[in-house]
C-alpha cells in the first residue's frame, strides 16, 4: 500500500508554484480595485490629507512589486503579515476562521453521504421504477434550487417556525458547534448530494450488472451483505473523485452560506477583507484556500488508491 | 467494513449531539421576572449588527460599530441629552466660562472611579484630552483644535485655555474621542491599553472573537448606583439583514441594529418583537461636484433640486418612515431652521431654472452610488426618471463602498449620493466640513466656495450667545439652500428591532445608546 502513495511528495512540490501563482493573481486583482485600506478605515468625514497620511503609514504607497516582494519575504519567515484593518497577525485571523469552514465542509460532506448512499441504492436496485424516478426528481430539485434560498427556507422552517435550530452563529463548544452548524451544513449537503447520488447510482447500476455480483449472488450473497461487500465499495471509486472536486467547489459555496448563517469562517473573512481592501488578509485566505484545494486533491487520490488496489499513481508509465 | 461502522457511529453521535444541544439551548434563559416597577437586575443582552468593531482606540477609530462599544467603556465629561437638544454634565459636575470666552473652568464629580478601582482625578482628564488633541491629522484631534492648554488646577478641577473663542467646546468634550481614561494609560503603552481599555463606563471589556462577537460585562464599581442592570452585553456579527431579522423573530438575539426599511412592517406585526424608530441627525443628500461642468452653474443645481420628488423617495426608500429634507441641518441638530428654504418638487421651476442655465437644452451626466445599497439604488432610479422629464439624461454609476469613497475623495464624480450624521450636538462639526473648502474635504467634496457663508460659519463658531448663534445659523441655512450646493433628499430616523424582553433601550439623535439604562425581563 505504502509504495503506492509515493506520488504524495511530488504532488506537494508541484503545489508550491500553483499556490504562488494563485496568490500573485489575487494580489494583482485586489490591487486593481480602486481604494485602499486607508480609505476604508477612515470614516465618511475623512479628508484627502488624512487618507494620504494613513496610506503612507500603512505602506500602501509603495510600488506594487515591492509590496508583493514584502509579502513573499514575510512568507519565507512563516509570517502572513499583519491585517490592515485589525492590526493583528493575519495568521491569527486565518487560524480562527479555518476550524469553522473546515467543520462546516466536513459536516456537510457527512450529511451529504448520509443522504446520498441510501437514496442512490434505492434508485439503483430498480432503475426506472417509481423509487428511481422519485430520487431523480430529488436530484433535479436539489441542483435547481439556489443555495442561499435553500438556507433561508431551512431557517424559516426549522429555525423560526419550529425553533429547533439557531438562526446563524457558531456556538461556544464542540456540542454547540455541531448544533449551530447543522442548518448550514444541511444546506450545503442538499446542494452537494445530487452530484453524488447521480454518480453513485449509475456506477451501482453497472456494478449490479457485473459478473462478479452475479457470482456473489449465486453464492448466496444478497441484501445488505451483498451491498456492503460487493456493490458499495466498487461503486464508490468514481464517486470519490467527484466528492474531491466538489469539496473544492464547495469552498466557494460556503462563502454564501457563511454569510447567510453569520458564520465567522474563511468566507466571511474573505468578503470583509475585500470590502476593506485588507490586502494581507486577502492574500492569507487565498493562500490557504489554494493549499486546501491542492491537499483535497491529493487526499482524493489517496482514498482512490486505498479503495482500488489496481491504482498506482506513482508509476508514470507501464510497459 | 470496520471503517464504515465508524462513519455510521460518528453520524449517530453527531445527531445525538445536535439533539442534546437543542435541549441545552432551550434551557438558557436570562433575567428575572418583571412585573413592572424597578428594572430587572441581571441578564445578558445580545445585539446583532452587520459588521465587527475595528479598534477600541477612541482617538483614531471612525466606524460607528467600534464607537458604540467604546461609549459603554469610556465616558466623556459631558453628554448629549436624550433628545439631543442640549448637553448634560456627566463626569463633570458643571463649568464656568471667563468673560472673554477664552477660559473654561470645569468641575469634576468626585465619586467616579475607573473600573479597576482607582479614583478619577483631574490628572486623568488632562491626560485624556491631551491624548486626543495629539492625534492630529489621522484621528479625531481636529475636534480639539481650539484648545491651547488643559491644566489640572486641583484634583477635581480642570482649566481649559482656548486659542480663540470657540462656542462648540462643551459639545466637543462630549465626543467619545474625548472620553476619560487613566493617566499614562495606567502604566501601559497605548497599544496594550486599547487591547482591553479601562474607563469609568457601565461596562468592562471582556473578550473579542474577531469577526464573530464581542462581549462586555457589568462594571461593579460604576458611579451611577445600582446600574447597569444587565450582567453582560454581547454584539454578534451578522452581515445578512434577513438573518438578523429572523434571529430577532426567533428570539436568538435581543436587538437587531439596522433592520431593512422594507422589513419594518412585518417586524412590527411579528409577535414578541418591537420595531422602534428614533429621531436622528442624519441627512441624505446629492452632492454636486462644482469642479466639473455644468455644476458651477447655480441654475443647473437648482433645476435638479426642484426636479426631485422627495415625498416619493420617503415612501419608496423609507417606507414612509422619515421626512423630506429642507435644510443643510437636520431637525435633530441644534439651530435647525424649518424655514431654511430648501427646494421641494416643482417641475415648472425646475424647467425655468434649466432654461436660464448654461445648458438650456439639457445635458448628460452621471450619479455615483454605492453598489449593494438598495436605498441609494431606489433614489437613483427615481431621480433618473425625474431628470429625464426636464431634459437631463442621468446615468447611474455603481461602485463598491470603498471605491465609491475613493472616487468622492478624488472628486471623480459628477453627482454623488451621500449622507451625514452628527457626532456632537453642535452644528459646527457638519457646517465646517460642508462649507469650508480649505478644511481638507473641499466642502464635502463639492468644491463649494461662498465667502459669505464661510464668514457666517466663522462667526457662529465664536458666538457663545445662543440667540445670536441661532440667527447666524438660520442665515447660513438659507444661503446654502439658495446656492443649492447639495440637493437635500430626506431625514431618516434610526431603526432598531428588539424582542419585547428588552426594556429601557433608547437611541439619541447622535446614534448613541446608554446600555446602563437597559434591562431585560424573563
Amino acid at each position: 500500500m505504502l509504495h503506492r502513495l509515493r506520488f504524495i511528495p511530488g504532488r506537494l512540490v508541484q503545489s508550491i508554484p500553483v499556490a504562488f501563482g494563485v496568490t500573485l493573481i489575487v494580489f494583482l486583482l485586489a490591487h486593481l480595485l480602486p481604494g485602499n485600506a486607508a480609505v476604508a478605515l477612515l470614516g465618511e468625514r475623512a479628508t484627502a490629507e488624512s487618507v494620504a497620511a494613513l496610506t503612507a503609514q500603512l505602506g500602501l504607497d509603495e510600488p506594487l512589486w515591492r509590496q508583493y516582494l514584502t509579502f513573499l519575504g514575510q512568507l519565507a519567515h512563516g509570517n502572513l503579515g499583519t491585517s490592515l484593518t485589525y492590526q493583528t497577525p493575519v495568521a491569527q485571523l486565518v487560524l480562527q476562521a479555518i476550524p469553522v469552514t473546515l467543520s462546516l465542509l466536513l459536516y456537510a460532506l457527512l450529511i451529504a453521504l448520509l443522504i446520498s448512499i441510501p437514496l442512490a441504492a434505492l434508485a439503483a436496485f430498480r432503475p426506472g421504477g417509481a423509487r428511481d424516478l422519485g430520487v431523480r426528481g430529488f436530484t433535479l430539485l436539489g441542483q435547481g434550487m439556489p443555495q442561499f434560498w435553500v438556507g433561508i427556507m431551512l431557517i424559516l422552517l426549522l429555525g423560526v417556525g419550529m425553533r429547533a435550530f439557531p438562526v446563524g452563529g457558531y456556538g461556544e463548544d464542540a456540542a454547540g458547534h455541531v448544533y449551530y452548524l447543522f442548518l448550514p451544513a444541511l444546506t450545503l449537503a442538499i446542494a452537494m448530494s445530487p452530484t453524488i447520488i447521480r454518480s453513485l447510482r449509475s456506477s451501482m447500476i453497472s456494478v449490479l450488472g457485473s459478473e462478479y455480483v452475479g457470482t456473489a449472488k449465486s453464492k448466496g450473497s444478497y441484501g445488505v451483505q451483498l451491498f456492503r461487500g460487493h456493490v458499495l465499495r466498487n461503486a464508490a471509486i468514481p464517486t470519490v473523485s467527484i466528492v474531491g472536486v466538489n469539496l473544492g467547489y464547495l469552498v466557494g459555496g460556503s462563502l454564501v452560506i457563511e454569510r447567510v448563517f453569520a458564520l465567522p469562517g474563511l468566507g466571511s473573512l474573505m468578503i470583509n477583507s475585500i470590502f476593506t481592501r485588507d490586502f494581507p488578509t486577502i492574500q492569507g485566505v487565498t493562500l490557504f484556500v489554494a493549499l486546501f484545494v491542492v491537499v483535497v486533491g491529493i487526499l482524493t487520490d489517496v482514498v482512490y488508491t486505498a479503495l482500488d488496489p489496481r491504482v498506482d499513481l506513482g508509476r508514470t508509465a507501464r510497459a | 467494513m470496520r471503517r464504515r461502522t465508524g462513519v455510521v457511529g460518528a453520524l449517530a453521535l453527531t445527531m445525538a449531539l445536535a439533539l442534546g444541544g437543542c435541549g441545552a439551548a432551550d434551557d438558557s434563559g436570562d433575567g428575572g421576572s418583571a412585573t413592572g416597577g424597578a428594572p430587572t437586575k441581571g441578564g445578558d443582552l445580545t445585539i446583532a449588527r452587520s459588521a465587527d468593531i475595528i479598534s477600541m482606540d477612541k482617538t483614531t477609530t471612525f466606524d460607528n460599530n467600534s464607537i458604540r462599544v467604546m461609549e459603554q467603556i469610556m465616558e466623556p465629561l459631558f453628554h448629549s441629552s436624550a433628545d439631543g437638544s442640549e448637553l448634560e454634565p456627566w463626569l463633570a459636575s458643571g463649568y464656568t466660562i471667563s468673560d472673554d470666552g477664552l477660559t473654561y473652568t470645569i468641575k469634576l464629580r468626585t465619586d467616579v472611579t475607573f473600573s479597576d478601582g482607582t479614583p478619577m482625578t483631574a490628572k486623568d482628564v488632562k491626560f485624556s484630552l491631551d491624548e486626543d488633541t495629539k492625534t492630529g491629522e489621522s484621528g479625531w484631534g481636529y475636534i480639539n483644535a481650539a484648545i491651547d492648554s488643559v491644566e489640572a488646577t486641583d484634583d477635581a478641577t480642570i482649566t481649559i485655555k482656548l486659542k480663540y473663542a470657540w462656542a462648540p467646546l462643551i459639545a466637543d468634550l462630549s465626543l467619545f474621542a474625548n472620553g476619560i481614561i487613566p493617566d499614562g494609560y495606567g502604566g501601559k503603552t497605548s497599544e496594550q491599553f486599547y487591547e482591553a481599555p479601562v474607563g469609568t463606563g457601565p461596562f468592562v471589556w471582556d473578550s473579542w472573537k474577531q469577526g464573530q462577537s464581542l462581549k462586555l460585562t457589568a462594571n461593579t464599581k460604576y458611579w451611577q448606583k445600582d446600574k447597569p442592570y444587565l450582567s453582560s452585553v454581547q454584539w454578534n456579527v451578522v452581515p445578512d439583514a434577513n438573518t438578523r431579522k429572523l434571529q430577532v423573530q426567533g428570539g436568538q438575539i435581543d436587538i437587531d441594529d439596522t433592520p431593512d426599511w422594507s422589513s419594518l412592517a412585518s417586524l412590527k406585526s411579528a409577535s414578541g418583537v418591537k420595531a422602534e424608530t428614533f429621531p436622528s441627525t442624519q441627512i441624505d443628500y446629492v452632492a454636486f461636484n462644482q469642479a466639473r461642468a455644468p455644476f458651477q452653474d447655480v441654475h443647473v443645481r437648482r433645476a435638479i433640486s426642484y426636479a426631485i420628488d422627495r415625498k416619493a423617495m420617503v415612501k419608496a426608500v423609507l417606507f414612509g418612515n422619515g421626512q423630506e429634507a429642507n435644510s443643510l441641518l437636520s431637525p435633530g441638530t441644534p439651530y435647525y431652521d424649518e424655514n431654511a428654504g430648501g427646494a421641494s418638487l416643482d417641475v415648472a421651476k425646475a424647467k425655468a431654472e434649466l432654461a436660464q442655465s448654461s445648458q438650456p437644452n439639457g445635458f448628460t451626466t452621471t450619479l455615483l452610488i454605492s453598489s449593494g445599497n438598495p436605498n441609494q439604488a431606489s433614489v437613483a432610479q427615481i431621480m433618473q426618471s425625474e431628470l429625464k422629464d426636464i431634459g437631463i439624461t442621468m446615468e447611474i454609476k455603481q461602485l463598491d463602498p470603498t471605491a465609491n469613497k475613493q472616487a468622492r475623495l478624488a472628486s471623480d464624480f459628477d453627482m454623488a449620493i451621500s449622507a451625514w450624521t452628527m457626532d456632537i450636538p453642535d452644528p459646527d462639526q457638519w457646517t465646517s466640513f460642508a462649507v469650508v473648502p480649505t478644511g481638507g474635504a473641499k466642502s464635502a467634496f463639492t468644491s463649494y466656495d461662498n465667502p459669505e457663508v464661510i464668514d457666517l460659519n466663522n462667526r457662529a463658531q465664536k458666538e457663545t450667545d445662543s440667540a445670536k448663534r441661532q440667527e447666524l445659523y438660520t442665515e447660513l441655512q438659507q444661503k446654502t439652500s439658495e446656492d443649492a450646493f447639495l440637493a437635500y433628499l430626506y431625514y431618516s430616523p434610526y431603526v432598531y428591532a428588539s424582542t419585547d424582553k428588552v426594556q429601557g433601550f433608547h437611541v439619541t439623535p447622535l446614534g448613541g445608546y446608554l446600555l446602563q439604562d437597559v434591562s431585560k425581563t424573563k
